[in-house]
């Protein structure tokens, strides 16, 4: 293990709103409206900028320097690496919101465990800090409150949840909309050398790039429906965001031997009848990594999900080794599952 | 039109947009479309760079469109996402962007560029 390196490890936050002006709400247009500006000034709070975007109908989707970013009429998902303060784009975005007639509903903010916690600034330095640093920004509304570690029994995968919601956002309005967050360690190495950008002076960082491994390493396939937005960063390290509809997929790429690390999310609904198609791209997903150990946190609420993803696992060679559940204001219930390969 | 070289011209009607394809196909400029939307985001962050390559490139032809003003515009074309930047060269379908992908958008533009009038 490296003494020190890039943290692949993301810091996800997703705020939900909703606006109490008919006149405001007219355009059903929401976040969406927040000018490039406000957006930049927030993003500069959290230091990344935009190298890819996207919309639809739905929603916009953008690749940040550090991960990436979902902008929906009422909802917004920040997803970053590195030692990026996240935490901190809570505050503009709520005076943002505020100036569109938006009030912040509900907060869920999760993240595994840091290969390199010393390393993360304030307030990332513990999720004791964290934890405290968010109950004293977010505003009293949002009485519901829960902070929990999920275990495992592996020490480098852990899950940490805190979520917060107001008295009539508990249950979630979108209660079939489910999450998987997967965190990958220890991949394959032949198949991480492909997010390394090939040697020679042809070679450069950005889309273009991007999309030549999004083709090579079989990202492509995984949802052949997705529009894809894809980003290769120097001298290694990639990200892509797929849109399809109102539904995302993101995966970003620490290829390093020492430190490696992918994640895959995405999301669904339990009324899709092509149950099929999640076990699919999730099962290739993984195989794009082969990791030795993943860890998966599926958020819902209601229980049939996640039971599919050991479902969809098993048969690659990944066992699982633990399974948390528990119950959570806004998000539902969280239940976090870790796999190994069986080879070791 | 000299006075419209190097900037990005902006179609509000059917009628002014089929002009700049009659213009498009006689002068055999490629031409460059920005299908765009007021609340698109990932538009507005795109739309400086645009305007760059349009002084980059001042022999080539930059029109934004706005889906929602030109609906049956934007339903012929097939525009799903946003933005789209359709290349044109004499009124045939020569190449796409999807996306705001600045690299993607340069290297396409530079690529069909070359046969310029």
């Amino acid at each position: 293990m490296a003494m020190s390196g890039f943290e692949g490890f993301e810091k996800r936050l997703e705020l939900h709103f909703f606006g109490d002006d008919p006149v405001m709400m007219d355009n059903n247009l929401g976040l969406r409206l927040l000018d490039f500006e406000s957006l930049e000034q927030v993003l500069n709070a959290v230091q990344c900028t935009v190298v890819s975007a996207v919309a639809n109908q739905y929603f916009d989707a953008y690749v940040l320097s550090e991960s990436s970013l979902f902008v929906y009429p009422t909802k917004i998902i920040i997803k970053t690496c590195g030692t990026t303060q996240l935490l901190k784009s809570i505050r503009p975005l709520i005076h943002y919101a505020c100036n569109l007639g938006l009030t912040l509903c509900s907060c869920r903010y999760t993240r595994g465990s840091f290969i390199f916690p010393k390393a993360q600034p304030f307030p990332h330095t513990s999720f004791k800090e964290e934890v405290l640093y968010l109950e004293d920004t977010l505003p009293t509304n949002l009485c519901y409150r829960k902070a929990s570690v999920m275990p495992s029994k592996i020490t480098t995968h852990s899950w940490h949840v805190f979520t917060a919601s107001d008295q009539s956002h508990i249950i979630p309005n979108d209660h079939d909309i489910y999450t998987i967050e997967v965190c990958m360690t220890e991949l394959d190495r032949a198949l991480a050398r492909k997010f390394f950008l090939p040697p020679g002076d042809g070679s450069r960082s950005g889309d273009i790039a991007g999309k030549e491994m999004t083709k090579v390493t079989g990202i492509s396939d995984i949802n052949p429906r997705a529009m894809i937005c894809d980003f290769a960063f120097d001298p290694c390290g990639y990200s892509m965001n797929g849109i399809h509809n109102d539904r995302y997929s993101t995966i970003h790429v620490t290829p390093e031997d020492g430190f490696s690390y992918a994640s895959y999310e995405c999301v669904g609904s339990i009324f899709d009848d092509d149950i099929e198609h999640f076990i699919g791209s999730l099962r290739k997903a993984v195989q794009v990594f082969r990791p030795a150990t993943l860890s998966v946190s599926t958020t819902c609420a209601s229980h049939e999900v996640w039971p599919r993803v050991a479902h969809a696992l098993e048969p690659l060679g990944l066992k699982c080794r633990s399974c948390a559940a528990d119950e959570f204001p806004a998000a539902g219930s969280i239940v976090f599952q870790t796999f190994t390969a069986r080879r070791k | 039109m000299a006075g419209e070289d190097g900037q990005v011209i902006g179609c509000h009607t059917v009628e002014a947009w089929k002009e700049q394809l009659e213009r498009g196909n006689e002068s055999k400029k490629l031409m460059v479309i920005d299908f765009a939307a007021s609340w698109c985001g990932p538009c507005r962050v795109i739309a400086p760079f645009l305007a760059e390559l349009a002084k980059e490139f001042p022999h080539v032809t930059f029109l934004k469109l706005d889906v929602d003003e030109l609906k049956s515009v934007a339903e012929e074309w097939a525009v799903e996402a946003m933005p789209t930047f359709l290349f044109l060269k004499e009124g045939k379908l020569v190449d796409k962007v999807v996306g705001a992908k600045k690299e993607k958008l340069r290297q396409t533009i530079a690529m069909h560029a070359t046969a310029a009038a």
